[in-house]
């Protein structure tokens, strides 16, 4: 198939504005009569609150209101309703809202925060799931079991356990009663933040005429609107929500975060707005962190390589409110059968309730933790078969016509996992190892196969809206949040195809307006493209469907007769007879002035298709979009320093389709190495009373410029998806999920050190180095 | 306590009321309405702030307002001339360099202050400059491009 657009590396619209400066995020928002907000923060991760003192605080100057929890009634959250927007009656993690400030400027409000007094009573603390799993463990919600939750999820009262995830397919026991190889592993992915350089923020504004606006660096416009609408009893259409350009997001800004909480605070002083910007110690403590994910696996085998097992228990510290991690969790079980056809599962995911900032989406959540486990085992056991690890895995793989963990039979359509081997293992393992080792460095070589599901949920659909203008000039506007990905220029190069249109004369939104975008669900799990593109085509296609009935009434014929070709509608039989989209796009005019056809304007939305949440035995449809992909590298350890350093990465996906090759290029090269980020560096730390150590960028090591692989490799498969427009896939989230498996089976290669934490930093290496003399 | 300083901000000489504590960066932002340069962390590690100061970069969220009184400064407002982005802009877009955007301006200030300093500056140079920048969407290796790619172009616009 030949694309004119698609495929192109076409600029972004957004590139000048953002290079120049101008490019509006949230804190650039200056609005008529706006307050300053600044957050109180507890001493303690786990205490109950005696008493709050605000009276000096509220003589400060410029202090307008002092707001705290008490008597505050609002739960909140999308699928457990466990959240408060400050701290009530007791505080349950250390970057807990627990009294706000509202002054005429920032630094006043931070100022007047010291002059409020709070007494606690200490009480003790979680920092680990399995720690909250034990049996005389403090309740972090006593009365977890009264909080509204979806259907078919939701905590267990008098325990920690905030979701248990329970996957059946088979019967496990016989599975591993057949194995002629057993191997058992635990693994453990901690906490760390999806770290945008843009902190998170938000600005609310209740109206005198009662109607709410808020403005937020978040991804999910239409969850903000309409919880916000349900906690202050407005109907969602008195509620605006605008999303300004975002400053990266890699999952943390999805779900409702730090809104809520502005909210509050605001609606004690209606008719001002008011503006709340993180620090970044607060984007640390107080927003959503990643993982927290420990993994035990077990997998069974019959000599000849062939699975027949796996028991996964996955243990999530999610954290002090369960709402944006319970998907996370389940993620993390079901995903953990990885790129291979089990015929046999028993997989469960505790969701566990400990004193820590809340746990949500991270860039392939649920995937990257559970198949570190996965690919690092497959190696394990390729070893205890004395098999190359790329026959064992050859002999497992999903592919066309196999049945995935939750009991999904795949077809062609959803992609070729050994395509993407072969590319890896060509770039990686091609030519010989030169050597193993010299004087100053060891030498390795790893490889990891992976499978991401898509994420949908019920409904989870994505709407576009198309018009056309006068000189046939093409604007579209959606609810999808750009955080950096390059959605815009996915809807350019997808609608510029089905239109015929050059991408130049199609304008694609710039914000997010809940008064004048489509409804969205939010824009995650690497949905956009797939979704969002197909809703697009839709649009198109009803757009040209207008201009062909209003072409054959001026041109009196049958509409089947006619043809479109992004200049006209024209006779088939004879294209000189024809209509110009300028003389269509209002209806078409008779020379007398009379007027016939429809305005072209397009509305329709997307979704997956037979989505279906899990039955009871965590089986379902994940709604068809699944991607395959490897990865592998070749690292060099530093035998002094005990740095890893990582000469060659290359990754491989079978995306269905390639929308812009520059950018996909880009989100794989920014997935690889915030992924190697995680791997070898970041780490969010927690003493034992549940105080961050480590909540700025410096001390969390946020990888810089000299961090980078020396050489990536960055290749892709194109087997079409049925769904996807022009057969295109997702790809934001994928080049995470088999980077530190790959590492850390390469730092094997290279030392036999069998590491099973990540991150390997230098200190660790070298620690290992020396115990193994 | 609040004193008067003067700034020479992308050519124009402005007077601005100023406290004590106030950062440069504060004082773009909040005072003289430019809200190019972006306050991204609490540790001089992110460089999202960067502007140029008496021809250096400098981290504007750490330095001293008042230090700065009669410097002459330039911030990512001051490159592009009319609809035309300078040199180090048109080169990171071609490479792929922007894609959120935040640290964008920060890296071009950066590179405008090496490159105006010194336009053969090597490739250890440059990585050198580029380490004080913390990008999340690129994993770097377009920034990279880009900033060799601006080079290029500066050198060849000398030429002419």
């Amino acid at each position: 198939m030949e694309f004119k657009y698609v495929g192109k590396s076409i600029t972004r619209p957004d590139a000048v504005k953002k290079i120049t400066g101008k490019a509006i995020f949230l804190n650039d928002i200056k609005l008529p009569g706006m307050l300053h907000a600044a957050i109180l923060r507890p001493d303690y991760a786990h205490a109950k609150i005696l008493s709050i003192d605000t009276s000096a605080a509220e003589k400060c100057e410029g202090v307008v209101k002092v707001v705290t929890g008490r008597g505050c009634k609002i739960l909140y959250g999308d699928n457990i309703r466990d959240l408060v927007p400050m701290a009530v009656d007791k505080v349950r993690y250390i970057g807990e809202p627990l009294a706000a400030v509202i002054a005429e400027k920032p630094y006043q409000a931070k100022q007047a925060l010291k002059e409020i007094k709070v007494e606690y009573e200490p009480l003790p603390v979680l920092t680990d799931a399995l720690q909250a799993l034990e049996k005389d463990a403090v309740l972090v919600h006593e009365n977890s079991g009264d909080y509204w939750h979806l259907p078919g999820l939701g905590p267990i009262q008098g325990t920690n356990i905030a979701n248990l995830y329970k996957l059946k397919k088979g019967d496990a026991e016989k599975g591993f009663k057949d194995a002629d190889v057993v191997v058992e592993a635990e693994f453990n992915y901690p906490h760390g933040s999806s770290c945008a350089i843009e902190p998170h923020g938000a600005i609310a504004w209740f109206h005198e005429d009662k109607t709410i606006e808020c403005w937020s660096s978040s991804i999910c416009p239409f969850i903000i609107r309409e919880e916000l609408a349900r906690v202050y009893g407005r109907p969602s259409s008195d509620v605006r929500v605008h999303i300004p350009e975002l400053g990266g997001c890699f999952g943390y800004k999805s779900d409702i975060t730090v809104e809520q909480t502005v909210a509050y605070i605001a609606s004690f002083v209606p008719g001002r707005p008011v503006k709340w910007v993180a620090s970044r110690r607060e984007d640390f403590t107080s927003t959503l962190l990643g993982h927290g994910i420990r993994t035990r696996m077990k997998i069974g085998a019959k000599k000849d390589g062939r699975l027949t097992a796996m028991e996964t228990r996955v243990y999530h510290s999610t954290g002090a409110y369960a709402d944006t991690g319970i998907h996370v969790c389940i993620a993390a079980g079901h995903n953990s059968a990885g790129a291979y056809e089990i015929p046999n599962c028993d997989l469960q995911a505790y969701l566990m309730y400990t004193n820590q900032p809340a746990v949500g989406a991270y860039r392939g959540y649920g995937h990257q933790e559970s198949q570190f486990a996965t690919e690092r085992m497959m190696d394990m056991l390729a070893r205890k078969l004395k098999m190359d690890p790329f026959e064992l895995r050859a002999k497992n793989y999903l592919g066309p016509g196999k049945k995935t963990a939750v009991g999904e039979t795949l077809c062609e359509v959803n992609g070729d996992v050994t395509k993407c081997v072969d590319i890896v293992k060509k770039a990686i393992y091609g030519k010989k190892q030169e050597k193993k080792e010299d004087d100053k460095y060891f030498y390795g070589r790893g490889f990891a196969a992976l499978m991401k599901t898509p994420k949908g949920a019920p409904n989870s659909a994505k709407g576009c809206y198309l018009k056309f203008n006068q000189d046939g000039s093409v604007c579209i506007n959606m609810g999808g949040a750009e955080v950096g990905q390059g959605l815009r220029t996915v809807v350019q190069q997808v609608a510029a195809e089905c239109l015929m249109i050059p991408p130049e004369r199609i304008k694609v939104y710039t914000e997010i307006d809940t008064q004048f975008s489509p409804w969205e669900w939010q824009t995650i799990g690497s949905m956009f493209t797939t979704q969002g593109g197909r809703a697009v085509v839709r649009c198109c296609e009803k757009a040209i469907k207008m201009m062909k009935k209003t072409a054959a009434q001026a041109l009196r014929v049958d509409l089947d007769m006619l043809d479109y070709n992004g200049k006209c509608v024209y006779l088939k039989n004879d294209p000189t007879v024809n209509v110009p989209l300028e003389g269509l796009v209002y209806g078409y005019m008779y020379p007398n002035g009379m007027t016939v056809g429809e305005v072209v304007q397009s509305s329709d939305a997307a979704r997956l298709p037979r989505y279906s949440n899990p039955d009871e035995n965590g089986q379902g449809t994940m709604g068809v979009s699944h991607t395959f992909g490897a990865q592998g590298c070749e690292i060099r350890i530093d035998k002094e320093t005990g740095e890893v350093l990582v000469d060659h990465f290359a990754s491989a996906f079978d995306v269905g389709r390639v929308i812009n090759a520059r950018q996909i290029r880009g989100q794989v090269a920014g997935g690889v190495m915030m992924a190697l980020g995680a791997t070898l560096h970041e780490e969010l730390k927690f003493d034992k009373d549940g105080k961050m150590l480590n909540p700025f960028m410096k001390k969390y090591r946020f990888p810089t410029i000299k961090n980078r692989p020396k050489k990536q490799t960055i290749e892709f498969v194109e087997t079409p998806e049925t769904i996807g427009p022009f057969g295109a896939r997702g790809i934001g989230e994928h080049p995470v999920i088999g980077v530190a498996p790959s590492i850390l089976n390469a730092i094997y290669d290279a030392t036999g050190i069998e590491f099973t934490q990540i991150p390997v930093t230098p200190e660790k290496m070298k620690e290992a180095l020396k115990a193994r003399k | 306590m609040s004193e008067k300083i003067t700034l020479t901000v992308n050519g124009t000489k402005r007077s601005v009321e100023i406290d004590g504590w106030e950062r440069l960066l504060d004082v773009l932002r909040d005072k003289l309405d430019l809200t190019g340069a972006k306050r991204g962390c609490d540790d001089v590690a992110c460089g999202a702030c960067t502007v140029v100061v008496n021809g250096e970069a400098k981290k504007s969220c750490s330095l001293p307002a008042k230090r700065c009184d009669g410097a002459e400064i330039v911030t990512i407002e001051g490159l592009a001339s009319g609809t035309e982005v300078h040199p180090i802009q048109q080169a990171l877009i071609e490479a792929g360099a922007v894609q959120c955007g935040y640290c964008t301006p920060g890296i071009v200030m950066s590179l405008y202050a090496l490159f105006t300093k010194n336009l053969n500056a090597s490739e250890d140079e440059i990585e050198d400059v580029l380490e004080g920048h913390l990008c999340r969407c690129t994993g770097y290796e377009a920034i990279w491009e880009g900033a060799l790619l601006a080079q290029k172009l500066l050198k060849k616009n000398k030429k002419k």
